[in-house]
């Protein structure tokens, strides 16, 4: 009998084991490290003087703004756009602008809800590229200076721009020249870090966090929480390098929620400059080609635009957004018809916002938008009342 | 003359006395793949397992209608322009349901099955242990799985060779590669989704050692696939999900980036690991704790 049980011994250990292993592991990964104190300027000179410019890395985001998580974007590809364009019915053609409006929608709204992972590449300022990683499909976008290209593997299309040669020949010029303008106590980073810290002193505290571990580096964790309780956020956390000084994540908590709403951090990264074939992308053969045209560049000046995009600088010119509050209760208010009406009656926009005293709102745990019912949008990190009292005050 | 005649004769005798006697585990694994490859069950299954790229592959190719890309499952559309994705299209078709039945009924047969027929206590009165008969049962329903995802993998390849053009394949990251390369890749796939096999093997060995009826083990070494698929789309679990034995399953897309990500993979392995150190050891302590009736 006592031989028998022995026999059990494995079938209670091995389990229990590797249990542990599971529980133990990710606490281990995630323990406390004791770097030298540091105080938060000295963090953020870390940040300026850092001199890494060239990486790769796997960047993994999670969002939990309290969105219903969805997956429209899946449902609705601009392939699927395409052919219901195809297929609608004569006089019915009206409707698939709004379908392809609800596909830029869910795909601006999937950044701010659900965790994606992108493996990110980086040589120099010029030389980028981040891939998107879908379940058995990617999106890339590779910049290589001269090129930029964007990539989906499951439309299997590519978007090609130039990149005009003045534009990054002026970005050196202009940071040269802004250095000369630049007044004189800001010569020095640390200058630049104590300037920094005394303009946001009024509304933000800045403090040095527990140091931590990301992607396996050891890092100082700088803080800033509004001084204000008028707002949802909480606090944001960027956690910075300890060796290099360069940000390795970033973290938005908000007020009353357990869970952070909005975090992009590192999980791998390898300070070595990556392969420079990786930044060379020719289009592979089948793939739909669409060229995106630039504004040209006229000798140095304003690019040239079309007619429509004049007007839409006009019109932003003639009615500028009104901005009240200020630092992180700050309320943005769009005039009325900057959300066109197609969009207002949108079933996705009316599925995710609720009706309120003057309005619909469009609420989540950082930002809260009020569409009013006269047209007006309110925009920001505030609570609703305080979104519908700047409606009503004017 | 008489002398190398000798030599030979001597060399082999002292050769093949240890053999027989020390590692009789090989003599033991060797004659349970021969049983098991030459079962016409296993053979219908290899067949059934090759038939889903075949079928795949001629439905395209008879089909006059052009695919939208991301339509129908991934690359299907890619399969007219490049033969080399029929297996990558054939693997994502049959992980999820078509290979966890054929190794259900390999895993869940192992030791229910001799049990079942009566031929357990035989095969444990010769010296052969039941750890060992538990070790050479597992080693055959893993060369059952490589035998399965390499026949889906290779067969693909030479549908899609024969009905569709062959060139450089795309990357899902949009880099081409060449056609070695691709085939390179072709099998590193192929040894993910063996790699992903082996967890439900376990399980599957486990499970047959609680009964002496072959069919239930089988049974529910399927249900429990299912049941782990299921439990990987319910938001509610997603703490669970990195451990449970299926959620890499499809992870062999990583496998087609470029630059090439052995992350999951690595992840793949460990998950598997988990599953066969924890069913292992509670098939162990079963099976020999177990009074062999039968």
């Amino acid at each position: 009998m006592s031989r028998n049980s022995l026999k059990w011994l494995p079938a209670i250990v091995v389990p229990a084991v590797v249990i542990t292993g599971i529980v133990a592991l990710p606490l281990q990964a995630g323990a406390a490290v004791d770097l030298p104190d540091k105080s938060a300027k000295d963090v953020l000179l870390m940040v300026a003087d850092s001199d890494v410019t060239a990486f790769s890395g796997e960047v993994e985001k999670t969002a939990n703004l309290g969105l219903p998580s969805m997956d429209v974007s899946a449902g609705l590809s601009p392939g699927m756009v395409d052919q219901m364009s195809e297929q609608v019915p004569e006089g019915m053609e009206d409707f698939v602008p709004g379908a392809a409006a609800t596909g830029a929608m869910a795909a601006a709204l999937e950044l701010f809800s659900g965790s994606h992972t992108a493996r990110v590449y980086v040589d120099g300022p010029d030389k980028v590229r981040v891939q998107v990683q879908d379940s058995l499909a990617e999106r890339n976008i590779v910049s290589n200076g001269t090129d930029a290209w964007l990539y989906d593997s499951e439309s299997n299309t590519a978007t090609h721009a130039e990149i005009p040669a003045e534009l990054t020949a002026d970005i050196e010029e202009k940071i040269a020249a802004a250095q000369v303008l630049a007044p004189a106590d800001l010569s020095t980073p640390s200058q630049i870090a104590d300037r920094f810290l005394s303009e946001i002193d009024p509304s933000t505290t800045v403090s040095v966090g527990t140091d931590g571990v990301v992607a396996g580096r050891s890092a100082y964790e700088l803080i800033l929480t509004p001084k204000t309780t008028e707002t949802l956020v909480e606090s944001v956390s960027i956690a910075v390098d300890s060796e290099t000084g360069l940000p390795l994540g970033v973290t938005v908590r908000a007020v009353g929620q357990e869970d952070p709403a909005f975090r992009a951090a590192f999980t791998e990264i390898d300070l070595s400059a990556p392969a420079s074939t990786l930044f060379d992308f020719t289009p592979p053969a089948g793939a739909t080609v669409d060229e995106l045209a630039v504004p040209e560049m006229t000798d140095g000046q304003k690019p040239e635009l079309t007619p429509e995009q004049q007007a839409e600088v006009d019109a932003l010119r003639a009615a500028p957004p009104v901005v009240t509050g200020e630092a992180w209760s700050t309320v943005v208010e769009l005039p009325a018809d900057t959300i066109p009406a197609e969009l207002r009656e949108n079933e996705l926009l009316a599925e995710l916002t609720t009706e309120v005293d003057g309005g619909r709102v469009l609420s989540t745990s950082l930002v809260n938008v009020l569409l009013a019912t006269d047209g007006r949008v309110f925009a920001g990190s505030v609570p609703v009342a305080q979104l519908q009292a700047a409606a009503s005050a004017q | 003359m008489s002398s190398s005649d000798v030599t030979p004769s001597t060399t082999t005798a002292t050769a093949d006395a240890p053999r027989s006697r020390v590692p009789l585990g090989l003599d033991l694994v060797g004659s349970e793949l021969s049983v098991l490859f030459r079962r016409r069950r296993t053979w219908a299954m290899l067949v059934a397992v090759a038939l889903i790229p075949i079928l795949l592959a001629i439905a395209v190719r008879l089909s006059s209608d052009t695919l939208a890309p991301g339509e129908g499952p991934p690359f299907l559309d890619r399969v007219t322009q490049n033969g080399l994705f029929v297996g990558f299209t054939a693997m994502i078709v049959g992980i999820p349901l078509f290979l966890p039945l054929t190794i259900g009924v390999v895993a869940g047969d192992t030791i229910a099955g001799e049990a079942g027929q009566g031929t357990l206590r035989y095969l444990l009165t010769a010296p052969a242990g039941r750890v060992r008969l538990l070790l050479v049962k597992y080693i055959g329903a893993a060369a059952f799985c490589v035998a399965a995802a390499f026949t889906l993998m290779i067969v693909g390849i030479l549908i899609g060779a024969l009905l569709f053009p062959v060139g450089p394949v795309t990357l899902l990251s949009g880099d081409v590669i060449s056609v070695p390369e691709s085939l390179l890749r072709s099998l590193l796939v192929a040894s993910y989704v063996t790699v992903s096999l082996l967890g439900l093997s376990a399980i599957g060995l486990f499970i047959s050692t609680l009964t002496d009826v072959p069919v239930g083990a089988m049974a529910a070494t399927i249900v429990v696939s299912v049941v782990a698929q299921i439990l990987d789309v319910l938001p509610q679990l997603s703490w669970l999900h990195p451990w449970l034995f299926s959620h890499y399953w499809l992870g062999f897309a990583d496998l087609l980036r470029q630059p090439l990500d052995l992350g999951s993979f690595a992840d793949n392995i460990l998950v598997q690991l988990c599953y066969i150190a924890v069913f292992g050891a509670l098939a162990y302590s079963r099976f020999s704790t177990k009074d062999i009736l039968s």
